[in-house]
């Protein structure tokens, strides 16, 4: 029966390969896509947790406080030891941020301050990223600052130029000066003009001693972003260690909006790329139509000598299959050599600038999961019964001295 | 002996559009086994409906047709078209034949509808093909052959399953008058040597000087049922 679908099917070549083609395009259009779309997420996802981790670590009633004080997580140095020792192999980045006045010799604005402390590899990166110009104030300093460039520019302030902070009721000095020892590139401008960077001991010694207000947890993975299962398994375990003082929160929890679109972007994509299938099944149907009404009276033959109704709606079924998974395979191949093709990093010439305001990775690394390969083996099998539908309905109804009698 | 196909006041009354046609208007017909008949009679004589009526391909307007000793007048498509595959063997006028498949797998498709494994089902179109004298042609296509050629292929798809009887819709129509007879000698020649059944239509008073029978039909009625002297 297969070996007489296929002869079948390629009777009107240029149809079939029109049709079939039409499958392999969708094939490798939805693989590509996948890839990419993986990717991106992927990236989108490398992205957010480098600058915020996978955990983070706040006091319990930090968002509904009013006040700077109540924000704080006053036993710093404890909850780090506990977690260091708890949770072996894990990077962690302090955070003490104060909501205060920063100016310059003539302008003054608000703006959040921040005091940051963290591993090496965290702050090699973090300055890799978005230093444009001098450097981090050095860890442990208590007179360098660095600012968005959009900051400083409002302030009218320059490498080397003295920049003061004011944060008025605070347990520390409430105000110092400090000297402009870089400026920073943030991809969001409403977050560079509101960016200032102390070194934590500086922030703490200006606000809070001892304190933060955040600490972010960075998972090392072996390879690739750790699964989200590793992040919730890690979650309840500081959750455990560190009790109610603190709150404990994955990077989903914390970026809502992100995780969201992330969840979103699969079913998204599976949507996509079935009307992608929708498309060519038309096609297939048209092709597997045509054959059928062309050969009517072959079909009545066939009817006559003893083919019941179910053998010949089979016989159509199986025409679409074929057609169809022949379009497929070809599809696999190409779109697993166009994937291949790109596993040294896909980089959009004259993209960067986009991507990168976008929160988007520069280089991007397409791959696809056997679950999506087999997605989109599943949207051809379905192309092909669906498009079998009305065809083999028509054939199952005909009458086999009517068909033999049709004129061709 | 008991027929192997009987038609009882069989009658057929075409509708198209409101418009009536009676094709068959009450026939009685018994064909034993063993027999070589012809149906002879003029161009819309109802031929070619009777033949679709006992082969099972139709259902008649009203009256009885047999099978053996099953009636089969009243039975659904599908069990009908299980007789058909079982029992009987059909050769058409025309396009009979599959294009895609060679000679050797067109004579084994009803055998392969059939469900035999392929070896035995290759083995039997073979000798099919080998009795009606085309073995050497069993693998061209069939646009590879002359109308005698594929005609000869539709008689041994039809052989092939071994039915209970062979029915023939004017299988030499489309042949020059060579071929047409050098089929239906072939046919007889089997009908002689196996006892094979056969029942055809022709227009073609040449061929029936080489029949046991000749049942004549004119407007949907059998006037003259002959049994000729004749081997
Ligand atoms: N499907 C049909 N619809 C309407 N009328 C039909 C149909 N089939 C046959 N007829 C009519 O029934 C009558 C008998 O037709 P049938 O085909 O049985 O004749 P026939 O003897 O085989 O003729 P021919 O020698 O031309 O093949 C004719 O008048 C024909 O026009
Ligand atoms: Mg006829």
């Amino acid at each position: 029966m297969w070996g007489l679908a296929w002869r079948n099917v390629w009777r009107h070549k240029t149809r079939s390969f029109v049709a079939g083609g039409a499958v392999a395009v969708a094939v490798v259009f939805t693989l590509v896509f996948f890839g990419f779309v993986t990717a991106t997420m992927n990236g989108m996802v490398e992205v957010l947790t480098s600058e915020s981790g996978h955990l983070q670590i706040t006091h319990a009633q930090a968002k509904e406080a009013q006040d700077f004080d109540a924000r704080l997580i006053r036993n710093a140095a404890e909850v780090e030891m506990a977690l260091l020792k708890e949770l072996r192999g894990v990077r962690l980045r302090r955070l003490l941020e104060v909501p205060a006045l920063i100016s310059g010799e003539t302008r003054a604005r608000g703006a959040m301050v921040v005091g940051m402390e963290q591993d090496e590899a965290l702050g090699e990166r973090f300055a890799r990223e978005y230093v444009a110009a001098g450097r981090l104030p050095a860890p442990g300093s208590w007179d360098e600052i660095a600012l968005g460039q959009a900051l400083a520019k409002a302030l009218q302030v320059e490498l080397g130029d003295p920049v003061y902070v004011f944060a008025p009721g605070t347990d520390g000095w409430g105000a110092a000066a400090y000297t402009l020892v870089g400026l920073l590139d943030f991809p969001q401008t409403s977050h560079e003009i509101q960016a200032a960077y102390l070194s934590l001991e500086g922030a703490q010694e200006l606000a809070a001693p001892g304190a933060v207000t955040r600490l972010q947890v960075h998972l090392a993975a072996e390879r690739g972003a750790p699964t989200d299962a590793l992040v919730e398994e890690t979650k309840a375990r500081a959750t455990a260690l560190l009790g109610e003082e603190v709150l404990v929160e994955t990077w989903r929890e914390a970026s809502p909006d992100t995780a969201a679109l992330l969840d979103m972007m699969d079913p998204v994509m599976t949507v996509f790329s079935f009307f992608i299938f929708v498309l060519a099944g038309l096609m297939v149907v048209n092709t597997i139509y045509l054959s059928l009404v062309e050969r009517i009276r072959e079909f009545g033959v066939i009817l006559a000598v003893g083919a019941d109704r179910w053998r010949v709606m089979r016989m159509v079924v199986a025409e679409s299959l074929t057609l169809v998974l022949a379009g497929t395979a070809v599809g696999l191949l190409a779109g697993g050599l166009l994937i291949a093709s790109w596993a040294d990093g896909f980089r959009m010439p004259g993209f960067d600038e986009v991507m990168a305001e976008y929160g988007l990775p520069l280089v991007l690394y397409p791959s696809v999961t056997p679950v999506q390969v087999a997605v989109t083996v599943t949207f051809a099998i379905f192309t092909a019964l669906a498009a079998a539908l009305w065809p083999a309905w028509v054939a199952g109804r005909l009458q086999p001295v009517e068909a033999m009698r049709h004129a061709a | 002996m008991k027929p192997i196909l009987r038609a009882v006041r069989l009658t057929k009354v075409y509708e198209n559009e409101g418009v009536r046609t009676p094709a068959l208007q009450g026939v009685d017909l018994e064909i034993v086994p063993g027999e070589f008949t012809a149906i002879a009679g003029p161009s819309g004589s109802g031929k070619s409906t009777l033949l679709h009526l006992l082969g099972c391909l139709d259902k008649p307007t009203a009256g009885e047709t047999w099978l053996g000793e099953r009636r089969t007048d009243q039975l659904d498509d599908v069990s009908r078209a299980h007789l058909r595959l079982r029992e009987i063997g059909f050769v058409f006028q025309a396009y009979n034949l599959i294009p895609v498949l060679t000679a050797l797998e067109n004579a084994a498709f009803v055998l392969e509808l059939q469900g035999v494994p392929r070896e035995e089902r290759n083995a039997k179109a073979m000798a099919a093909l080998e009795a009606l004298g085309i073995a050497e042609l069993a693998h061209r296509r069939p646009n590879q052959l002359s109308g005698g050629q594929q005609q000869r292929v539709a008689v041994a798809r039809a052989l092939a399953a071994q039915p209970r009887v062979v029915l023939a819709d004017e299988p030499t129509a489309n042949l020059d008058s060579k071929a047409g007879l050098s089929l239906i000698e072939l046919m007889k020649k089997l009908n002689e040597e196996r006892g094979i059944t056969f029942l055809f239509s022709t227009h073609d008073p040449r061929l029936l000087e080489h029949v046991k029978r000749i049942i004549r039909l004119e407007d949907g009625r059998v006037v003259a049922d002959e049994r000729v002297g004749a081997a």
